[in-house]
């Protein structure tokens, strides 16, 4: 169970970090590579205040929070720590969008690859930076952060060691919490006029600018709102770890995210949800592979209930209705051999996994070995298979029947002209 | 159809004089001045090269004139950025369409309305009722507009989607979207059949009347320009060489030449660049 809490801790966690990455590599189609330093930015920041300031009020850096933040709590909802938790998290959150806003700045000019190489470099320079911070102040040493100047404090963040022995804020609650606020926030904004003017500086950033789009503006607004939640997926990271190291937020991080959003589909809050929970689940689930025909055989017939829902609805845009025509359009939709391309690859994949898993058991073959081969084996297929990701610019819903182009404000009222 | 006689006594609504721009020693357009009176259609023609679409450029502040200025009612717009330009009131349709083509056919022209509103971030986060009032205001103008031109049916479709000729208009309608005082209109019967061209030559007049609009045209299609535009300027080489009424310049000796020059001018343009 505390391993399954783990996974679930680490999907929130990421959740926030591609929906938040969303904004700037789906919406904008800038390409940054810096999420990873934007979260060091936060982690840090959020981890010197929780730290430094439980020694400074409380003269000890123990655990000082309610229930909401230990599930074992001593009856209180909410306690000191906790409030002073939430504080370093907005804080993170501004820091690292401070940050968002600096290399946003140079983003105006660059585009492509020329970006991803800026904001790497800031990567890069965040991790170095805090590299070379001094030692952390023991926990045991309350007098001597007490005597410390603030803005001393702030180089005190453990260099190479990383910063350690922090206490342990954030559960379940507080990182689902963060991750629905993202999730509100992004699709809010997506489906805004703000939201529209992102996605058409993708588009076409000169149509952009000539129908009135600051582009500068908003290709900014993007950077500071997405290094925000990244800070805040960063203090999140560090409080849940207990420790935070700038090792572990270079580049690499970056790519993990970065991948996430692709697989998702550019621009697709729904599909980076959905390649967040895969992608952290994926690796956990390799270590011991489950067998996959259950729910390979659920996903089946989750599939023909929502043809047979298709062909229903179908049937209701229709001219006339009744039985015989019902039959009529299930008929020719069954000779649609198309339709049925997606269930058979379900199957031939659950029948493929389950072949394999088979043999390696009977092989006596290690999985868990070949589990990051195996990781990076289906990103390449996912990638030849479905370039677009998971959903491509749209949402999950785009595709239920009789749901398409989604708008804020209902269905088409008029439709004469 | 009777257009409204330009009142020739007030101030013009576009002042351009001597603006010019040179890319390394190609000198694109030089002293290029024009003076559209409110409620004119006027039309831009040259031959191919000749840098009708770099003036399109200059004007909207794509390209930054290196000499000259450019007053619209009163407001200078050279050095100004493209979308402080389209704020201004002056927008423009593209020669190669420029639509947003994964976005839909409704969002495309709520971009443009995007203009003519407010958006604090907060307003948009929060759903405050003045956000949802403007947003379903601009939802409702997006739909009349299109409507107007027939389009209200594929709204929802991706704008890549549409036929080539839909695809012509919906640029027309984005860029009415942003309530300008002038319009652009680059090459618009570009690939149309004389039936769509008649059409869209209509429509032009429409819009002008009903929108209260100044056009600016550049157009290919001699018929067109010729029927629908009350003055032409034609450019040769960067250079203003006739501004008249259609009559005149299709009887301007130079005109003619730069036109039926053809072949051995355009050869000898290649071997001076």
């Amino acid at each position: 169970m505390g391993g399954f809490a783990t996974v679930l801790l680490v999907i929130g966690i990421n959740i926030v970090l591609a929906v938040s990455l969303t904004v700037v590599n789906g919406f904008t189609g800038q390409f940054s590579m810096g999420h990873g330093g934007f979260m060091a930015v936060g982690g840090y920041v959020a981890a010197m205040i929780v730290y430094y300031g439980s020694l400074r009020l409380w003269g000890s850096a123990n655990f000082a929070g309610g229930f909401l933040s230990s599930a074992s709590g001593d009856g209180a909802w909410l306690a000191g720590g906790d409030v002073l938790f939430v504080v370093a998290c907005l804080a993170a959150g501004l820091a690292a969008a401070g940050a968002g806003y600096l290399v946003g700045l140079p983003s105006l000019r660059l585009k492509g690859d020329y970006l991803a190489i800026v904001t790497l470099g800031f990567g890069e320079i965040v991790r170095v930076v805090l590299q070379g911070t001094a030692p952390q102040i023991a926990r045991s040493k309350a007098d001597v952060v007490r005597e410390t100047p603030v803005w001393k404090l702030a180089t005190h963040l453990g260099g190479a060691q990383g910063f350690n022995l922090l206490p342990t804020y954030a559960t379940l609650f507080w990182i689902y919490f963060a991750a629905v606020l993202t999730l509100i926030v992004v699709y809010r904004l997506k489906m805004s006029s703000s939201g529209r003017a992102f996605l058409s500086i993708r588009e076409d950033e000169i149509a952009s600018q000539a129908m009135g789009v600051n582009v500068t503006k908003y290709k900014v607004r993007a950077f500071v709102l997405s290094s925000f939640f990244a800070g805040v997926a960063g203090g999140l990271y560090a409080m849940y770890l207990g420790a935070i190291n700038a090792t572990d937020l270079g580049f690499q991080r970056s790519f993990e995210v970065i991948i996430m959003v692709v697989l998702g589909g550019m621009g697709s809050i729904s599909g980076a949800t959905l390649a967040a929970i895969l992608l952290s689940i994926l690796p956990e689930v390799l270590r011991a592979p489950p067998p996959v025909w259950p729910a390979g055989l659920a996903l089946l017939v989750v599939m023909v209930i929502i043809q047979k829902v298709g062909i229903s609805f179908g049937l209701t845009r229709g001219p006339a209705d009744g039985i015989v025509l019902n039959i009529a359009i299930s008929m020719r939709s069954l000779r649609r051999s198309w339709k049925f391309k997606p269930l058979v690859i379900v199957a031939g994949v659950t029948m493929a996994l389950e072949t394999a898993r088979l043999v390696c058991l009977q092989q006596q073959i290690d999985i868990a070995q070949y589990r990051m081969v195996l990781y990076a084996l289906m990103l390449i297929i996912m990638m030849i298979v479905r370039p677009e990701g998971l959903f491509g610019v749209r949402e999950f819903w785009d595709y239920l029947p009789r749901r398409r182009a989604h708008s804020p404000s209902g269905p088409v009222a008029e439709a004469s002209a | 159809m009777t257009a409204p006689a330009p009142n020739s006594s007030a101030a013009p609504l576009l002042d351009v004089s001597g603006i010019a721009i040179s890319f390394g020693g190609l000198k694109a357009v030089q002293n290029f001045s024009l003076q559209l009176p409110r409620g004119s259609l006027q039309g831009l023609i040259g031959p191919n090269g000749a840098g009708k679409t770099t003036v399109f450029n200059l004007l909207t502040g794509v390209y930054q004139p290196q000499a000259g200025s450019i007053t619209l009612d009163g407001q200078a717009l050279r050095g100004l950025k493209p979308h402080q330009i389209a704020a201004a009131g002056l927008s423009r349709t593209f020669q190669n369409i420029r639509l947003f083509g994964d976005l839909s056919v409704l969002d495309n022209v709520r971009v443009a309305c995007h203009l003519r509103g407010s958006h604090s971030l907060a307003g948009t986060l929060l759903r405050t009722p003045r956000y949802v009032g403007q947003e379903r205001a601009m939802t409702e103008r997006a739909r009349e507009l299109l409507a107007l031109f027939s389009l209200a049916d594929r709204q929802d479709e991706h704008a890549c989607n549409l036929p080539y000729g839909d695809q012509r208009r919906l640029e027309i309608v984005r860029a009415i979207a942003t309530e300008p005082k002038i319009l652009l209109l680059d090459e618009p019967a570009a690939g149309m059949n004389p039936q769509e061209k008649k059409a869209l030559a209509d429509l032009i007049r429409t819009i002008r009347d009903r929108f209260g609009l100044t056009i600016l045209l550049i157009e290919h299609d001699m018929g067109l320009v010729m029927e629908i535009c009350e003055r032409i300027t034609v450019l040769d080489y960067g250079i203003i060489i006739k501004n008249g009424t259609p009559r005149e310049v299709q009887t301007c000796p130079d005109v003619i030449a730069a036109y039926l020059g053809g072949a051995s001018e355009m050869k000898g343009t290649e071997t001076r660049r």
